[in-house]
């Protein structure tokens, strides 16, 4: 076994079993931190398959950024997991056959009868100097502008609902204008009076 | 291009070897007294009253999904920065207005006092 | 330097495996010793100079060799002390998240570590998405703050660590547009490569602190509200929160944090240095230096002015310390969201235009 192989093992160990444990720990914060370890792994994996921007792109995105909210999120509302729990064992043959189905199908499709090293060979391997962002870059604002620009359009639906669904103002809540603080002059807030003086008597 | 990669493996595993061993040595080196004052919670003295981890103000969850939303605007624009040089105007052009429209949502969240802190 | 060790140590009969496994560990030690070094003497540092700021001494006493030596030997002190006082864990606590997140800020802290250039060749993994890299592993330098305040069970330590982590995200879009512009700016993710384009007959003039000016700013400043530090050290506010997330940490958990943050104090300046100061490059141009081994290796190219430049960058974070008082929390959040973000965002169309229209001297190359 190569050491790559060595590797692949691990990862994907990793990542079944904190998988597994997001589903089965009783703190939801532990959950989310196992899931954390799931996506660092996955990372670990799409870098072993040299997609260099996609795998830091992951951490980027969803360490960095999804489960700050996901934690934000589970500290704040108190989840009953064991209610949530209590459901377990009486969906379990439904979902193990729903769980089983969605992973033969997916064996199916991206297994050895359409993926197989007879029908796609093993791409060699890059150069120290391969520049995968680059690649990346020339065909994603090129070939695939339109779905680019329909990204944007996603992101901003996505900033309207964000704003639509969890801004709320408190009325009478008064704010620091900090424009009008600026560009405040001397003769606006201060006035110099003149008063005779009452002179001795 | 993966061998490249070995020594940020191996100096991740040094990191957390690190600062795992560090507090190991506290562990091991420091004294052990536990009482049951030293091991309340900081307060002013008294029981703390309620559970530390209480719900607070949504803002928060506000400015984290707004992050996510302009960390995936940063996630494009890192390669389209990189071949800028490649791809010339039509490229340029296409990524302006990419940030066009979400200058749009960023002048929406502006105007609705999203991004006003109380 | 490094192939003369592996041949040596395959000449002795070592798998090859084994002797990259050591050769890697002894680069990783030359990284990674005089790192931590530094970190301690930047607590020294901080002292003194805000100590000099203030008309004060700062720590005299300890020294080696039982001679004062203007308290050099006090960074030695605090780490002995703090390592021999006892780690309390608070009764209500989760005790794995509360151990588990010092070393989850310390571990990014020093990872990012892998990917700094030092030189030309001084590159201990030359990735080719090392910006990159570094964005994406001090972002999980978050988690630490935030697992730190909620494992702790105490309102201090969770109010400082939501304030903190927002803060943090917050300052993270500010900073990656900046990068983005330096990323433009070079045509290239990779940290050696934006040094490399740099590079000119106009030494100093042709680095990317003047056409990237605002930028350069704007990067430096998120870089002081990422790390907490004063004047935006509201996470720690020690008149209103104590000390924020860590307050319930003691002994050698809080000196983990201590040494993260300083740690990536030191990464987020060489950064700066690296990206908009020409790294290692000479301010100099070639021409101006007489062609004497001797100035050569004084004023040439080389690491110390890397080390120079991150000492100038280091210096601004301590002189903010001692200068400006901390900022109110929704100033903070206005600074990042309303003043940064449309500011980066229009120089990058700036920028843009820039490289369209072959700037001299820094876009004409092709």
């Amino acid at each position: 076994m190569s050491f790559e192989q060595i590797l692949f093992y691990l990862f994907s160990g990793v990542l079944v079993l904190s998988a597994g444990a997001v589903i089965t720990v009783r703190n939801p914060v532990h959950a989310a931190m196992f899931l954390v370890l799931c996506f660092v792994t996955t990372s670990a994996l799409w870098l072993l398959l040299e997609a260099e921007f996609l795998a830091i792109t992951l951490v980027l995105v969803y360490v960095g950024a999804v489960m700050v909210l996901f934690l934000f999120v589970v500290m704040m509302l108190d989840i009953n997991l064991a209610r949530m729990r209590e459901g377990f064992a009486r969906y379990l043959p439904i979902g193990g056959i729903v769980a089983a189905t969605a992973v033969g199908i997916m064996g199916l499709a991206v297994g050895r009868i359409n993926f197989g090293l007879d029908v796609w060979p093993a791409p060699p391997a890059r150069a120290a100097d391969y520049s995968n962002t680059r690649e990346l870059g020339e065909q994603l604002y090129t070939t695939y502008v339109y779905p680019f620009e329909i990204a944007s359009v996603v992101l901003l639906v996505a900033i309207v609902a964000a704003i639509a669904l969890t801004l709320r103002t408190r009325p009478g809540t008064r704010y620091q204008k900090i424009e009008e603080q600026v560009v405040v002059k001397k003769s606006d807030r201060l006035r110099v009076v003149q008063l005779e003086s009452e002179g001795r008597k | 291009m993966l061998e490249n990669y070995l020594p940020i493996l191996i100096f991740i595993g040094i990191g957390l070897v690190v600062g795992g061993g560090m507090i190991a040595a506290g562990f091991l080196l420091g004294p052990h007294k536990p009482d049951s004052e030293k091991l309340t919670s900081y307060e002013c003295g008294f029981d703390a009253f309620e559970d530390a981890r209480m719900k607070f103000d949504v803002r928060y969850y506000l400015v984290a999904i707004l992050f996510i939303i302009f960390d995936l605007e940063i996630a494009f624009l890192f390669p389209w920065a990189v071949v800028l040089r490649d791809i010339g105007m039509f490229g340029f052009l296409a990524m302006v207005m990419f940030l066009g429209i979400l200058v749009i949502g960023f002048i929406y969240e502006w105007k609705k006092g999203a991004l006003q802190w109380e | 330097m490094f192939e003369i060790v592996e041949n040596f140590l395959l000449g002795l009969g070592l798998w090859p495996w084994l002797a990259t496994l050591v050769v890697t560990l002894l680069q990783i030690m030359l990284v990674m010793v005089p790192l931590l070094l530094s970190v301690a003497y930047l607590t020294y540092a901080e002292r003194k100079v805000i100590g000099f700021m203030q008309i004060r001494i700062g720590p005299n006493r300890v020294g080696f060799f039982g001679k004062p030596l203007w308290g050099l030997g006090q960074p030695i002190a605090d780490a002995v002390k703090l390592m021999f006082k006892e780690i309390i864990i608070p009764g209500g606590a989760d005790k794995f998240l509360f151990l588990i997140a010092p070393v989850l800020s310390m571990a990014p802290a020093l990872a990012a570590w892998a990917v700094v250039p030092f030189g030309s060749e001084m590159v201990l993994a030359d990735i080719d998405a090392s910006l990159l890299y570094v964005l994406a592993i001090t972002s999980i330098g978050v988690y630490g703050v935030i697992i730190a305040g909620w494992a702790s069970n105490s309102k201090y330590a969770f109010l400082g660590a939501m304030r903190s982590a927002a803060q943090i995200v917050s300052y993270e879009i500010a900073m990656g547009f900046a990068l983005v512009g330096v990323l433009m700016a070079a045509g290239s993710i990779n940290i050696g490569d934006i040094v490399r384009g740099q590079g000119g007959a106009y030494g100093l003039l042709n680095w990317y602190f003047i056409p990237l000016f605002p930028l350069f700013i704007i990067y430096f400043i998120s870089g002081v509200a990422e790390t907490n530090r004063a004047p935006f050290d509201v996470a720690e506010g020690e008149s209103e929160i104590v000390a924020g997330f860590h307050v319930e940490y003691s002994g050698m958990t809080f000196a983990v944090f201590f040494l993260a943050e300083y740690a990536n104090m030191i990464l987020i300046s060489m950064l700066a240095a690296l990206m908009f100061l020409g790294g290692w490059l000479s301010p100099l141009p070639a021409s101006w230096i007489p062609e004497l081994a001797l100035f050569d290796l004084a004023l040439g190219d080389g690491i110390h002015w890397l080390l120079a430049k991150t000492a100038l960058f280091l210096f601004f974070f301590l002189w903010f310390r001692a200068t400006f008082p901390r900022y109110r929390y929704d100033q903070i959040m206005r600074l990042g969201w309303k003043v940064f973000i449309p500011i980066t965002i229009v120089w990058l169309l700036v920028v843009g235009l820039f490289i369209m229209g072959g700037l001299a001297p820094w876009f004409d190359a092709a």
